[in-house]
């Protein structure tokens, strides 16, 4: 009965994936929930002893995310402002528990139109490291996402890291969500915004949602409204009409799609408040 | 291939399906680690794995190997209770008892977080120490539910004792 | 059987009427009212520290040799037939050792369901378990999987193959609407009652409201899964349970597999929340079978999922309240109707009007309830069945009218306290509602409150305050039985299968044995939660605590005799009689003359006894035919609604009770609070999703059923008018419903009052908030 494995080296780990039904098991905090079982499906592939999964190292290319990295650890991390976004989404997924063993990269695998790491990853323009044993390829995030629930990633594929490009680690960055009471398990809209802000204006905006439409997205229409404004104007350009119209959000069981637009464009525009604030000195 | 549970070495289950939580509970007969949900949504499970709180029944018991698990059972040491126990009963921070371990085993790593300066998402500015209030507790408490309502109880007793670690 | 049961307690109610009040139970108050001993001490929880251990041990951790484990497979259809069961892979999986289906399941009777014509009863469902080829509700259990491990079983279910023919069902709350029930009773009040032509006092009334309000079914999320150990002996079999209904279950048991009464033993020491949850259900006669089949122990925990489909909630209710005034704002109609959920083979009604009967006094009333026969999971009581819903639409309704006359809703309240029951006339036991009020809005600072909504603003924030009257009535179980034995060493013990699921019952009833034997607290143990101890019934409708004060008070009054005959001649007491004697100082002391007195350990002595024992159960409650007798609570709540996103904060709630005599403030406190926590969750966030064209729960698990996590929930203030109840043993009421009720009704108040939004559907979510029309 060998239904768990452990690689130590993630030669080791495709070898094993090769063979197919292999389910990679990382903080396992979707996982169990997903199966709705005690016991787990099929063979069962924990990816946590891989070295090069955990931790955060930077470089001239920017920053890379080991996959295994738990929210706790990303909430720890001394880390650029610009993932400010991250961190704070760090601290909200579910209970102190969860953050403990629930990791970066397991989240996106899961790609729950919710999850909550995914828009501050999206505003860092981020992409996933896929290793298969046909070589490494990278993606962008928002190709990877390709559905409720869907990814690119390959049966035989392992992702192993995110990486965030130099260009995008500039700037500050602000991460929102609400729910359907004080303390939020599963969000009704997230979003995250990162600014560059140059002399007063905008220099460059990137905006994404959570949890309004199938999958997170940026919002181009909005970024380049937001582009070259004055600070202080900025919130107020962020129109609903526009909001809505990049969004297509779900009328669910926790509140109606007309309200999740709504809600996401106040977001948004309180993000934006907050990040064009001018910092005392 | 061993975990060393309320420090004692304890050789791994040989299903490699169990639960850290099934482990505890129906191979070793420790049952203060409580089952609620199955689910990583109630927080009964609470367990401390290298001092860090995690949630057993999410866990499998093999991913334990090499490491140190403590229990509610090992918080005290004979007869005398740990503080955070002396509390939940001051403040009456329980009714049936059962989300109480996972309570205490939460509060436990808690107040360790909370000292190291581990922000939370109602602490406002994250790069300062969060200030040792009752919403803070509320906020890092929150993935441990009660349904008898001792709400109010649980955070006098940690409170209490959060405040007697800082003095 | 309704009509005959309305006539039936009509009768009693007229003939008690007649008797004079001495010779009833209460009619002379219990002598341990006012008196100031153990009762009323803040003692704490006596199994504290078995539960901050982790020491307390659940039905679903017993340890025992050769133990093996179960797993369900739910039907994932609302009605049909199985048309094919294929159970061979599972029954080769590793460590199988039985699959149990409709065609091996032992033939096996229905379970009565539980009812006031039926006290001994407990099914929660009328339905057969595992008997025949036919699904009638989402979620009913196909199979049992028995195996060597947990893992093992959860394994082998998954590979049980279940192929249906489905037929229609009803799962449609509105469809069902035209084809509802209309039952003769509602518990033992009779269904339909009016005075006077209420619709046509509405429709003249100076001022009138007249709404809908809804609520959603809920569900009462105990933290502990239900869970049990079944193990037979032979013959003889014993179930470690979590159940409210100890000796009820051994009985129900015994009735099913055909045993005596007393080769079945139920224990349930502790139980890990209840609210009405933790009672029969199918699952312990599963394990039971299990358990002979393979004549090994068996444990079955269900999952949180299988919880959500296989014990019933709360049911869902749309009711009508329309209240007509005059133009000082006195009532003149009062009419709370409507619909809710109870298929045939359900036991609970959900009495959502039956509060408002007492609540108001009026000149002309019409209440009644309507059942839907959808095909669901059999709902159930869950905390204040009936009120904690009905007191959210009356109490709403009476704000709506409070607003349209400009009068203070205190006020409105006030003008509307009825002297005797609205309906009945009979006399209240005691009901100080009015001094509830009056103490709560000193309190609160109710006077902070601005009379015009959307006035109070911080920032994005608006503020505001509501209040909201609750009610539940007293209830004491007939029947309750209760062993004293007490040694020559002067310690007693005292015995009933009753349960406590951190209520406190042992520990207050250890306080009430310490006064009523007169023996200091450690000389007390509190025995409970097994079937071989004296019969308690369920511990269920507030009614445990008052009705084990009876039989501790009969069996202590049982126990004054046997001691006076054991004294024999002599004794200082030679002579005396039961009426002359009262037990203080660890003995019996003469009332005339307190210098004659011996102690128990004295008289066992000389009597060459080494303990003395009796039993007794309580006397009829023939009280509550006698005077209407219910608790009370006012509810202040003052909350932030974000005038943006829709978000809704309590900040502030307080709860004034009316409820008799506390027998334990610090206990007090935690069981009050805890239900205006629960409610409070009613109020905000919880609801069962249900798809009502599959007939399916959609959110079965705590991450999507949200009861109030410890953000969600302020401190709250909890408070008493302290008045003793004349009428009932100790002057006390039960207080385990009452803090839910009034709640929901007391923030939807406050959320008008900051927002302008009335809203009359449950729970208050933001995007409601943000939708709703403003006044």
């Amino acid at each position: 009965m060998t239904d768990f494995l452990r690689p130590a080296t993630v030669e080791d780990a495709l070898a094993l994936m090769a063979a197919g039904g292999v389910v990679p098991l990382a903080g396992g905090t979707d996982l169990y929930p997903a199966t709705q079982r005690r016991a787990l499906p099929g063979l069962v592939l924990d990816v946590t002893g891989l070295p090069g999964l955990c931790g955060i190292t930077t470089g001239p290319a920017g920053l890379r995310i080991g996959a295994a990295t738990t929210w706790t650890a990303l909430a720890r991390a001394t880390l650029p402002p610009a993932l400010a976004a991250l961190q704070q989404a760090a601290v909200e997924v579910g209970g102190i528990q969860i953050q403990n063993a629930g990791t970066i990269g397991g989240n996106l695998c899961n790609a729950s139109p919710a999850a909550d790491g995914v828009p501050p990853l999206l505003v860092l323009d981020t992409e996933v490291e896929l290793v298969g044993h046909r070589g490494i390829r990278r993606l962008p995030l928002s190709q990877f996402l390709t559905g409720p629930r869907q990814t690119a990633r390959q049966a035989d594929e392992l992702l192993t890291a995110l990486h965030i490009p130099a260009s995008a680690l500039s700037g500050q960055s602000h991460f929102r969500k609400l729910g359907a009471r004080a303390y939020l398990v599963i969000s009704i809209a997230m979003v995250a915004v990162r600014l560059d802000l140059q002399a007063g204006r905008i220099s460059h905006a990137a905006l994404a949602v959570g949890a309004c439409s199938a999958t997170a997205c940026r919002l181009p229409q909005v970024e380049s409204a937001l582009t070259g404004a004055p600070a202080a104007e900025a919130p107020a350009l962020i129109r609903d009409a526009d909001v809505a119209a990049a969004l297509s959000p779900l009328d669910d069981l926790r509140a109606t799609a007309a309200y999740r637009s709504g809600a996401a464009a106040e977001l948004l525009r309180r993000s934006v408040a907050t990040l064009c604030q001018p910092v005392p000195a | 291939m061993a975990i060393t549970i309320n420090g004692t070495e304890v050789p791994l289950p040989e299903d490699p399906r169990m639960s850290l939580a099934e482990f505890l509970r129906d191979g070793l007969h420790l049952t203060g680690t409580k089952i609620g949900c199955n689910q990583g949504g109630c927080g009964a499970c609470t367990v401390l794995i290298d001092g860090q709180r995690v949630l057993s029944c999410l866990t499998l018991a093999v991913q334990a190997e090499g490491r140190e698990v403590t229990t509610i059972e090992g918080l005290s040491s004979g007869d005398d209770l740990h503080p955070l126990q002396e509390a939940f009963i001051a403040h009456d921070g329980f009714q049936c008892g059962y989300c109480t371990p996972g309570q205490i085993c939460a509060a436990t790593a808690m107040l360790r977080e909370l000292a190291e300066g581990m922000p939370s998402s109602v602490t406002g500015d994250l790069s300062r120490p969060a200030p040792l209030t009752a919403e803070e507790i509320r906020e890092r408490m929150s993935g441990n539910l009660c349904r008898c309502g001792a709400h109010n109880g649980i955070i006098a007793a940690i409170l209490q004792v959060a405040q007697e670690g800082a003095a | 059987m309704s009509r005959v049961q309305n006539t039936l307690i009509e009768s009693v109610r007229k003939v008690v009427g007649w008797v004079p009040e001495r010779w009833l139970p209460g009619g002379t108050p219990d002598p341990l009212i006012g008196r100031h001993g153990a009762v009323g001490t803040q003692l704490a929880q006596l199994d504290g520290p078995q539960k901050v251990r982790g020491a307390a041990r659940f039905a679903a951790e017993v340890p025992l040799e050769g133990l093996c484990y179960a797993a369900l497979v739910n039907s994932p259809v609302t009605r049909g037939r199985i048309t094919r069961l294929d159970t061979a892979a599972a029954e080769a999986a590793p460590g199988v050792l039985l699959v149990l289906t409709y065609r091996n399941m032992p033939r096996l009777g229905l379970v009565p369901l539980m009812g006031v014509t039926n006290l001994g009863a407990v099914g929660n469902s009328a339905l057969p378990i595992l008997q025949d080829d036919q699904i009638r509700y989402n979620g009913q259990v196909m199979a049992l999987v028995l195996a060597e491990t947990q893992q093992q079983a959860d394994h082998a279910a998954r590979l049980i193959d279940l192929s249906v023919d489905t037929a229609p069902a009803l799962s449609d709350f509105q469809a069902a609407k035209p084809e509802a029930r209309t039952p003769a009773s509602i518990l033992v009040e009779r269904n339909e009652q009016s005075a006077g032509d209420a619709e046509a006092a509405l429709r003249q009334a100076a001022f009138s409201t007249d709404a809908t309000y809804t609520t959603p079914g809920h569900n009462h999320a105990a933290i502990e899964l239900h869970g049990v150990t079944a193990h037979w002996t032979g013959n003889r079999l014993v179930l470690h349970d979590a159940t409210q209904a100890v000796a009820p279950t051994a009985a129900a048991l015994a009735k099913l597999f055909g045993l005596r009464r007393e080769d079945v033993r139920v224990l349930s020491p502790f139980v890990g929340g209840g609210f009405g949850a933790k009672g029969f259900w199918d699952h312990q006669v599963l394990a039971v079978a299990a358990a002979r089949m393979v004549d090994r122990p068996v444990r079955l925990m269900l999952s949180r999922e299988a919880v959500f489909r296989m014990v019933g909630g709360r049911s869902p209710t749309e009711q009508r309240v329309a209240i007509g005034a005059d133009a000082e704002g006195r009532f003149t109609a009062l009419i709370h109707t409507g619909y809710s959920v109870m298929p045939p083979y359900s036991a609970s009604p959900e009495q959502y009007t039956l509060g408002t009967r007492s609540l108001y006094r009026a000149q002309s009333y019409r209440f009644g309830q309507k059942h839907l026969d959808l095909d669901i999971v059999p709902n159930t009581f869950m905390r204040a069945p009936g009120e904690s819903v009905g007191s959210f639409a009356v109490e709403s309704a009476v704000d709506e009218l409070a607003h349209a006359m400009d009068i203070d809703p205190v006020e409105l309240r006030l003008r509307n306290e009825p002297e005797t029951h609205p309906l009945t006339g009979t006399p209240f036991s005691q009901r100080a509602l009015a001094t509830a009020w009056r103490q709560g809005a000193d309190r609160f600072g109710w006077d902070a409150r601005s009379t015009m909504p959307r006035a109070r603003r911080d920032g994005e924030w608006l503020l505001g305050m509501g209040c909201a009257a609750g009610n539940f009535p007293y209830v004491r179980m007939p029947s309750g039985a209760l062993r004293i034995r007490l040694t020559r060493d002067g310690q007693a013990t005292l015995s009933t299968s009753a349960q406590d699921m951190g209520m406190g019952t042992a520990t207050v009833q250890t306080q009430h044995a310490a006064d009523r034997l007169g023996l200091p607290l450690d000389a007390i143990t509190f025995e409970m939660g097994d079937s071989d101890l004296p019969a308690a019934p369920v511990a269920g409708g507030s009614s445990q605590t008052v009705s084990i004060a009876a039989a501790i008070a009969a069996a202590a009054s049982k126990l004054t005799v046997e001691l006076l005959r054991l004294a024999g001649n002599a004794s200082p007491l030679a002579g005396l009689r039961a009426g002359e004697v009262r037990l203080a100082e660890g003995g019996l002391v003469c009332i005339e003359d307190p210098t004659r007195r011996e102690t128990y350990g004295d008289i066992l002595t000389r009597a060459g006894r080494d303990e003395i024992s009796v039993t007794e159960t309580g006397a009829p409650p023939l009280e509550i035919f006698k005077y209407a007798m219910l608790s009370h609570s006012a509810n202040f709540c003052e909350v932030r609604v974000s005038d943006v996103t829709g978000e809704l904060r309590v900040t502030r709630l307080l709860g004034v009770f009316d409820v008799g005599t506390i027998l334990n403030p610090r206990m007090a406190v935690s069981q009050l609070r805890g239900g205006m926590i629960m409610g409070l969750g009613m109020a905000l966030s919880e609801e069962v999703l249900f798809d009502e064209r599959s007939g399916r729960i959609m959110n079965p698990g705590l991450a999507d059923y949200h009861i109030p996590a410890h953000l969600d929930v302020p401190e709250i203030d909890v408070t008493w008018t302290g008045i003793p109840d004349p009428r009932s043993p100790l002057g006390a009421r039960g207080i385990g419903e009452i803090g839910i009720t009034g709640v929901a009704a007391a923030i939807a108040n406050a959320v008008f009052n900051a927002t302008g939004k009335r809203l009359r559907d449950l729970p208050l979510t933001l995007d409601r908030l943000i939708g709703a029309e403003g006044a």
